[in-house]
């Protein structure tokens, strides 16, 4: 009973700030007040007015599915591989293939920034391509290897066994039964890369702010409603996106 | 093991014992695994080691402010004026400092959490686990937008601080390292919980039944079983957010300023505002040793620990 009430004060602490923003967004205030006075969308009408956020988010969302594509292929295979390789090493490529989580981003940024400046991507949009996708594949890798945790490798057998070749194997057996991983990693990478703002602080050239880079260098400088009424919408698009595919993922996976 | 491999295996003995068939290829057992690999590997070495050996060789590089930039000599300099200025010392101390309170925050806060939702079974861990993952899908740059409101001087916080009559004047929070603990434990608690609740799902319940059967209370249960079963957890766990503590960038960006740098604020803005890429190259590379040195202690300390309890 003690520990529901505690945890109960310490989820509405998690999710304090979410709150504060979603319901920032519709005051009818100037200026961000929680609790939030009156009810207006006028926020929402304002960034959907202001180019410099859409653009944004058309960039940001480019740059999202282009990085995403590339994890997805190389999360897959990483994960394909490392789930059924049992031998010496194993362990050393994974801990490598994973480390990007933990990596800091403000020193790979820099590192990035200045590798980019000697071999001629500089400010580029592939550069920042390449820079998310490495962010990113670590998290595919891990939600593939969660799903083939649960994959009997015998049907694979069975399907090599009455003639399937490798391609064919992959294609009709191991990837439908790895799907959700490998969609839950996809939609995972996407809103990473969506959200990724240290990195691309480093790498954006000019002119090629994502959104995140705007809403950061709005909010060091000002404070509006229209910032609250962006994030806002953001939660709402990841929940909307996010839910069914987590539902699917845990569905398979008995949690 | 691949299809492939056992029928190699199989082949290998037939084809030596008939001398005149073709020689047996020695292809090794995984190679389909190190193709599959490949793609990621070539990837990950080109561009994150590849950018980190061009970092490492930068931090050794003269500089000259205003002048000629990046000179093409071979320097210890900036590893010297880092270490050797309290100013910039005083920094990496109070990075230090705050990775450590926002772990040991994330563990009081993390380990309740933990421990209903390792307890928690079908739909209702389901919702509760989506609930502390809910935040992970938020930005932290909107996370700590939202801290930002809540903790300003005439804020939500304050305000209900006053109200209660449990302070006179508000309790500056922004711009004070108190507002980026807060903003940052908020933002890295999912990462804990998340950790602890894995390594408290391993723990057999027998062993809960056992333990009540011969007579020990929740508080014995509590300190002898769950506590040290779950060390694991809090391990990884804390090592988790106290790397990631000491890099965040946002949070402290925007909550303490420029008044309050910290090692990651510095490091943006030697490699961003000032452009002095070396300086910058040789606080990242201070940065990842003092890491490096803490993970090692940490696990290896962590490794004795489990070894004595064994």
């Amino acid at each position: 009973m003690i520990l529901t009430f505690v945890n109960a004060l310490i989820l509405l602490f998690l999710t304090a700030p979410i709150i504060v923003v979603v319901a920032t967004a519709f005051t009818t205030t100037g200026y961000p007040v929680f609790p939030p006075q009156g009810f207006t969308l006028k926020w929402f009408e304002r960034f959907l007015a202001m180019p410099e956020f859409t653009e944004a988010v058309r960039r940001s969302a480019m740059l999202a599915l282009a990085s995403t594509a590339i994890a997805a292929v190389l999360g897959t295979f990483s994960a394909l591989a490392l789930a059924r390789w049992q031998g010496r090493g194993q362990k050393a490529v994974a801990a490598l293939m994973l480390s990007p989580i933990l990596f800091p981003a403000i020193v790979l940024g820099l590192a990035l920034l200045v590798f980019y400046s000697q071999i001629g991507l500089a400010g580029s949009f592939n550069g920042l391509i390449i820079a998310h996708s490495l962010i990113t594949t670590p998290f595919v890798i891990r939600l593939v290897m969660a799903s083939l945790s649960e994959f009997d490798p015998a049907l694979e057998e069975a399907a090599r066994n009455l003639g399937a070749g490798w391609w064919r194997t992959f294609l009709q057996i191991t990837l439908p039964l790895i799907r959700p991983g490998v969609l839950a990693g996809a939609v995972f990478a996407f809103i990473l890369s969506f959200d990724e703002l240290v990195v691309t602080l480093f790498l954006a050239g000019p002119g090629m702010a994502t959104l995140p880079v705007r809403i950061y260098t709005y909010v060091e400088y000002s404070s509006t409603p229209t910032i609250s009424a962006i994030s806002t919408t953001l939660i709402l698009a990841w929940v909307l996106i996010g839910v069914p595919v987590y539902v699917r993922f845990l569905s398979i996976k008995h949690v | 093991m691949s299809m492939e491999a056992t029928r190699l295996e199989q082949l290998g003995p037939i084809s030596s014992a008939a001398p005149k068939a073709p020689a047996p290829r020695t292809v090794p057992r995984n190679w389909s695994h190190l193709l599959l690999l490949t793609p990621n590997l070539i990837w990950i070495g080109l561009f994150m080691a590849g950018a980190l050996v061009v970092l490492a060789t930068m931090s050794f590089r003269g500089y000259e402010a205003g002048g000629r930039g990046i000179l093409r000599t071979w320097e210890l300099t900036h590893y010297a004026a880092f270490l050797g200025d309290p100013f910039y010392r005083d920094i990496l101390w109070r990075s230090l400092g705050m990775a450590v309170q926002v772990t040991l925050w994330c563990l009081i806060l993390g380990f309740p959490l933990a421990y209903m939702l390792s307890r928690l079974r079908g739909w209702s861990r389901a919702l509760l686990y989506f609930t502390i993952l809910m935040p992970l899908l938020t930005s932290a740059v909107v996370r700590t937008f939202g801290w930002m409101i809540l903790l300003s001087n005439n804020g939500f916080l304050n305000k209900t601080l006053i109200s209660l009559g449990l302070t006179e004047a508000p309790i500056p929070m922004m711009y004070r390292m108190t507002g980026i603990v807060i903003a940052l434990v908020e933002v890295l608690l999912p990462f804990m919980v998340l950790a602890l609740d894995a390594a408290l799902l391993n723990i057999d319940r027998q062993l809960y039944d056992a333990a009540r059967n011969l007579g020990a209370g929740a508080t014995r249960i509590f300190l002898l079983i769950t506590l040290p079963l779950s060390l694991p957890g809090i391990i990884s766990g804390s090592l988790l957010v106290f790397v990631l503590a000491i890099s965040a960038f946002v949070t402290p960006a925007l909550i303490g300023g420029p008044r309050i740098p910290v090692i990651s604020t510095l490091i943006h803005q030697q490699g961003i505002a000032l452009l002095n890429w070396p300086f910058g190259a040789a606080i990242s590379f201070v940065m990842l040793f003092t890491l490096l040195v803490l993970l090692a202690v940490t696990l290896s300390l962590a490794a004795k620990a489990e070894g004595r309890a064994r």
